[in-house]
């Protein structure tokens, strides 16, 4: 049942007194990557690319996060990716880059809940209380790499590749009846 | 009330009855108690047998050291455990337990039979035993020592219970909830900074449970103990009981494994049995107190003979008198004030019998005065009684000589040989130790890790001294931590019980030592004699004296053993200890079940398992599933009736004469994209890209810089700068990053860039000469025809509704076409292709039916026809090398004289002559006549049953097999040798005439 998760409606998976795991809905990703001065491209898209490494930044529509010295991961409404994409486009020229529409490779899963932060060391060797809320991080969770966005104390997203997803929440699920059962 | 318990005394609720079973016999204890307790408040201290000659054994101590009481628990089914220590293991009501190594019972056992033979079973004896006649070995020896061997019996049943693991990072973790441990938590716990105690008992306290006298500043022991439990969980310190910390690894990583649920007679819905915590701590204190010795003499096993500072833990934490006699032996002051104890709890002991001279006034005063015989300067030779000891034998020494003997009756020996610290987490760290010679006893000196070790596990003995030094580590973890303790602690303890002692090797006797059964390791059956053996035979360090003996190497990992088997050892050597040198100790601290190790990784979660988004499709249809790497991927898909053969031939036979349709979802994909694009595609793969036009692919070889095939695919260009790369399905990620590690490090000067589009894709492929029939109403942007779209094309097009791109490509020979749909739709193109397909009778087929089809073409799979050894000339593709091209990884690799060598391995097609299907893996040979052992020319890399060709095919790697066309090798199998001629790899449609489509009329 847990697999294909991306074909579950979006909203709550499972849920406990700990915990709850939802699917969030479907949104447009793209992975950018560019080297240099990135600033033209903050003008395009409508957001300052963030500059360090792991933080984010947000506007309404769109939220971005610097994965490494030349990489971005954006999420978006799905209505904007093609101005997104096009917009690129037009500064391709002047400022070289790769903008590739990733929107069908993963799904993004929220978690929140009283005991979020012991769910995830369930699966995760680095500390999630040091992730700062509004930074994201790509790490291994139980042996598969995830984004972990912080959106909040209390409540994080994962965006987890379409095939491990399935891995990820049959953990997730038997984490949040774990920590409901010590409550 | 049990006859052994004493009213008032120790912690365990007698009011709250707890029935459980030993040996089918049902005990009651109550709630606190452990099986041991239960059993010892029974007056029962038979509780197994030993390990090599099945003497009768009972509890020698109280703690996770104990050798001897190893029992297995059973909780319904599937739920046993053998070698379950019952002085670890609460009782709860139902709780059902055996003994080990006994038949026909524990009483009466068969295999004690060894124990009159021991002169045979000394150290060694498999190696000098079982070494002749050779013949015997495997038929008579090995399953004898297998059966006479092995500590309980293992489970068979599968376990139902469930594991789980967690991650904790803190800033402070301390190992041990004695006064140490305590004293140092409570100087750590400050605001924001988070501090973990853990303790392996059930209950925290360590030696404050068995220490209640004591007084700490003017409160008695447990008082204090629950109020300073009370402040430090207020505080917010995670104070963790039935969690041992099992190991210490680098950069202050430790191990804990928590007991959840088996003390709990009920188990909870949602509750693992055990925790693996994987704690990372800024600072680790260790707490882990010292472990008494016991003392080496002939008859020190049998059933009552006991550590002292046990039977006070088993009178002041369970209520126990372990004896209602007991007799003393001791070589430290910590024994009297045992035997006091248990005197003041109503025993009658019997003597306190101290190998020193002297020893302090106020314990000869404490003994007078609770009129207990003293016997100062006494060894003990010998005890007696089967089933459990009845006396014991004490002579006068004087001056090395031993006086006759006298036998004292007892119903229990209470001994002590001194104290040793507890050193097993610090040499874990790789800490260095130094011998202590007043102690005789080594002591942590300096570690690697942001740790420090406090309490008895230093040599510091007597709880004031205890919490003291706890309370410096504590303030130096602080320091450590940039914290300021805040205020003093100090602590001043009334009635405590810091005492001093010697150390001894085996005791000396007046009978002769070579027949005395003076046990050093209880649990592996090793004796003093042993040792000695070893060191006469040639063992030299403590390691070797170690493997011969096994001293040391069960279970409790010489918890009691090491020191002793030491002492002894550096005696017969003639040399002092540290000369001899200690055995190293590894984790796990006790033993620790594969569950908790396993954690969540078992049944469905045991590993990744990738799936499409086609697999329910191919679920519900009946598909067997293979798996390729992480991935599981249909194989085949049997029709009612059908086995594999069956299905994979009628897949074959309709896909050729019709179509077929098969999930290539898990092929790696990578998008390729930058001003360099071009360029880092011939720097890369062996083909030639720079005028491979827009809307066209090509196939591309991928070399390591050996020259060695490492990958291949189709790749298709989307526009100037854009190139869609595939990869093999198990080949993705090491090709992504092969590519990025170029890219960074050799070739930063290139503006292109990588990014991995595997999972973004769904893509289905339709093979056969209708596919293009099929496929071609349902394509908007692009006419399906020769013409417009021909073999070996690329476009960004609708198929059925859905944005795509589109391939034109074959990798069976047939008309084909690989769609990618964004992932999530690729269940509905698979179902409006399948709807479409059964004008056609389409065929789903799997990756066996795409092997057979692919090798009747001769299409090499990367690690199948490929090994790492065979270059793109090996495999006839040497048009596939851009010849004209400056560079390209693994041109120079090419170059290298042995991969132009004549006579390498080709792959080449083998027919056979008798139309049998050769075995994948099967030798080649050119002479089956010549002597054994046979020359080995190459062996068959793929062999499938073949209906197209009309009889079964194989690919082969041959030595110089592209100059032997025609000729016969031959391959010798068990039954016969089976001819096969040498063909091209191509066996059907050498001129790609199916790969047209057909103008419609």
């Amino acid at each position: 049942m847990l697999h294909p998760v991306s074909q579950h409606q979006p909203g709550v998976l499972v849920a406990s007194v700990a915990a709850q795991v939802s699917l969030c809905a479907p949104v447009a990703r793209l992975s950018l990557r560019a080297k240099g001065d990135v600033t033209p491209l903050t003008g395009a898209f409508g957001v300052s690319l963030p500059s360090g490494i792991g933080t984010c930044a947000e506007t309404d529509r769109l939220s971005a996060v610097r994965l490494g010295p030349d990489e971005w991961l954006m999420k978006a409404e799905v209505d904007d990716l093609p101005a997104i994409l096009s917009a690129g486009e037009r500064l391709y020229d002047t400022l070289p880059h790769s903008l590739v529409d990733v929107s069908g490779r993963e799904v993004t899963l929220e978690l929140s809940g009283p005991k979020v932060l012991d769910l995830l060391t369930l699966g995760m060797a680095r500390d999630p209380e040091m992730i700062p809320v509004g930074d994201a991080r790509r790490l291994n969770f139980d042996g598969v790499t995830v984004l972990l966005w912080r959106k909040a104390e209390d409540r994080f997203e994962m965006d987890i590749w379409h095939s491990f997803a399935p891995h990820i929440l049959s953990l997730l699920k038997t984490g949040v009846a774990e920590l409901a059962a010590e409550v | 009330m049990s006859s052994y318990r004493v009213a008032g005394k120790g912690r365990v609720d007698t009011g709250k009855p707890v029935d459980f079973t030993f040996d089918g016999k049902t005990y009651q204890g109550g709630v606190g108690d452990t099986v041991a307790s239960a059993l010892l408040a029974h007056g029962e201290h038979l509780m197994g047998r030993s390990f090599k000659y099945h003497r009768p054994r009972g509890a020698v101590a109280a703690g996770s050291e104990e050798p001897n009481a190893l029992i297995g628990t059973r909780r319904g089914p599937g739920r046993f455990e053998p070698n379950t220590r019952a002085t670890m293991q609460e009782i709860w009501p139902g709780l059902e337990t055996q003994s080990q190594n006994k038949f026909p019972s524990l009483k009466f056992d068969v295999g004690a039979v060894n124990d009159a033979a021991y002169m045979m079973f000394s150290a060694g004896f498999y190696y000098k035993t079982f070494m002749w006649p050779r013949s015997f070995w495997d038929k008579v020896y090995e399953p004898f020592i297998r059966q006479a061997a092995g500590l309980g019996v293992s489970p068979t049943e599968e376990d139902p219970d469930h594991y789980a693991s967690r991650y904790l990072h803190c800033d402070v973790l301390i190992v041990g909830t004695g006064p140490a441990g305590l004293a140092a938590a409570k100087v750590a716990a400050q605001d924001g900074l988070k501090v973990v105690i853990v303790d392996e008992h059930s209950e925290a306290g360590g030696t404050l449970l068995s220490e209640p006298q004591a007084k700490i500043d003017g409160t008695p022991a447990w008082d204090w103990l629950s109020a300073t439990l009370a402040e430090l969980k207020a505080t917010g310190v995670k104070v963790m009981t039935r969690t041992t910390a099992i190991g210490y690894y680098h950069q202050n990583f430790v191990g804990l494994c928590e007991r959840v649920t088996d003390h709990l007679s009920a188990l909870p819905d949602d509750t693992p049995r055990e925790r693996m915590w994987r704690v990372r701590a800024k600072r680790v204190i260790l707490a882990q107190g010292a472990l008494e010795k016991p003392l080496v003499f002939h008859g020190n096993d049998r059933p009552g003979v006991m550590l002292a500072g046990s039977a006070q833990t088993y009178l002041n934490r369970f209520g126990v008198l372990v004896g209602k006699s007991p007799a003393v032996i001791t070589s430290h002051d910590s024994a009297w004030f045992a035997a006091f104890d248990l005197a003041d709890s109503g025993a009658k002991v019997q003597v306190i019998a101290d190998t020193r001279a002297e020893v302090d006034a106020d314990l000869i005063a404490g003994a007078k005065s609770r009129g207990i015989p003293v016997k100062l300067s006494h060894t003990v030779t010998a005890t007696s009684g089967r089933l459990r000891v009845k006396s014991v034998r004490l002579n006068p020494v004087d001056g090395g000589s031993v006086g006759a003997g006298s036998n004292v009756t007892c119903d229990a020996l209470l001994m002590s040989g001194g104290w040793t610290p507890s050193l097993h987490l610090f040499s874990h760290t790789k800490g260095s130790l130094t011998w202590d010679t007043d102690l005789t006893t080594f002591l942590p000196n300096e570690t690697p890790e942001d740790c420090i070790i406090a309490g008895a596990s230093r040599g510091l003995w007597g709880i004031e001294a205890a919490l003291k030094d706890g309370v410096t580590a504590g303030e130096q973890t602080l320091d450590a931590l940039d914290r300021a303790a805040s205020g003093t602690h100090s602590y001043a303890v009334e009635n405590d019980r810091a005492g001093t002692g010697v150390t001894h090797k085996e005791l000396l006797t007046d009978k002769s030592p070579g027949k005395a059964k003076a046990f050093v390791d209880y649990q592996n059956d090793v004796t003093a004699k042993d040792l000695r053996l070893a060191v006469r035979e040639g063992m030299r360090s403590i390691e070797h004296v170690k493997r011969y003996t096994t001293n040391g190497m069960a279970t409790d990992q010489g918890k009691m053993s090491n020191i002793n088997g030491l002492n002894i050892a550096a005696d017969a050597l003639g040399k002092p200890q540290p000369k001899v040198g200690l055995t190293t100790f590894r984790p796990p601290y006790t033993p620790t079940t594969f569950g908790a190790f396993a954690g969540y990784h078992r049944g469905e979660h045991f590993e990744v398992t990738r799936k499409t988004q086609i697999d329910g499709w191919a679920r519900e249809n009946g598909a067997v599933f293979e798996p390729v790497g992480q991935w599981s991927r249909a194989w085949y898909f049997p029709k009612p009736g059908e086995d594999m053969e069956t299905a994979v031939r009628r897949e074959c036979v309709t896909t050729r004469n019709s179509v077929g349709i098969f999930d290539a979802s898990t092929l790696g994909k990578i998008e390729v994209k930058g001003p360099d694009a071009v360029e880092f595609m011939n720097r890369m793969y062996t083909n030639p890209w720079t005028k491979l036009g827009i809307g066209r692919c090509r196939y591309g070889l991928l070399l390591g810089d050996d020259g060695f095939i490492r990958d291949d695919g189709v790749i298709g260009r989307f526009g100037q700068d854009l190139f869609h790369v595939t990869t093999t399905t198990g080949g993705a990620a090491r090709v992504l990053n092969m590519m990025e590690d170029y890219l960074q490090t050799e070739w930063p000067d290139l503006n292109v860039w990588l990014t991995s589009t595997t999972e973004n894709w769904s893509t289905i492929a339709l093979n056969g000469p209708n596919a293009a029939r099929l496929l071609a109403p349902l394509v908007e942007g692009i006419d399906i025809n020769d013409e417009d779209f021909q073999h070996m094309s690329c476009a960004e097009v609708t198929v059925a509704g859905m944005p795509a791109r589109l391939f034109r490509l074959s990798f069976t020979g047939e008309i084909g076409f690989e769609i990618n749909v964004p992932a999530p739709m690729g269940r509905q193109l698979w179902e409006a292709l399948w709807a479409a397909g059964q004008a056609y009778d389409i065929t789903a087929y799997g990756t066996e039916t795409m092997h057979v089809l692919r090798a009747e073409k001769g299409y090499i799979i990367v690690g199948q026809d490929t090994d790492g050894t065979v270059t793109p000339q090996d495999c006839g593709m040497g048009w596939a090398i851009g010849k004209a091209k400056p560079d390209f990884v693994g041109k120079r690799g090419l170059m290298r004289p042995d991969l132009v060598a004549k006579g390498r391995k080709h792959l080449v097609g083998l027919l056979t002559e008798d139309d049998s299907k050769l075995e994948e893996g099967a030798q080649i040979v050119f002479d089956p006549n010549q002597p054994k052992p046979m020359t080995m020319v190459g062996h068959v890399t793929s062999s499938y049953q073949s209906d197209a060709v009309g009889q079964p095919i194989a690919l082969a790697l041959v030595a110089g097999g592209h100059d032997k066309m025609g000729e016969t090798v031959y391959i010798p199998m068990p039954d016969r040798t089976i001819k096969a001629k040498i063909t091209s790899t191509v066996f059907l449609d050498p001129e790609n005439t199916r790969l047209k489509i057909a103008k419609e009329s």
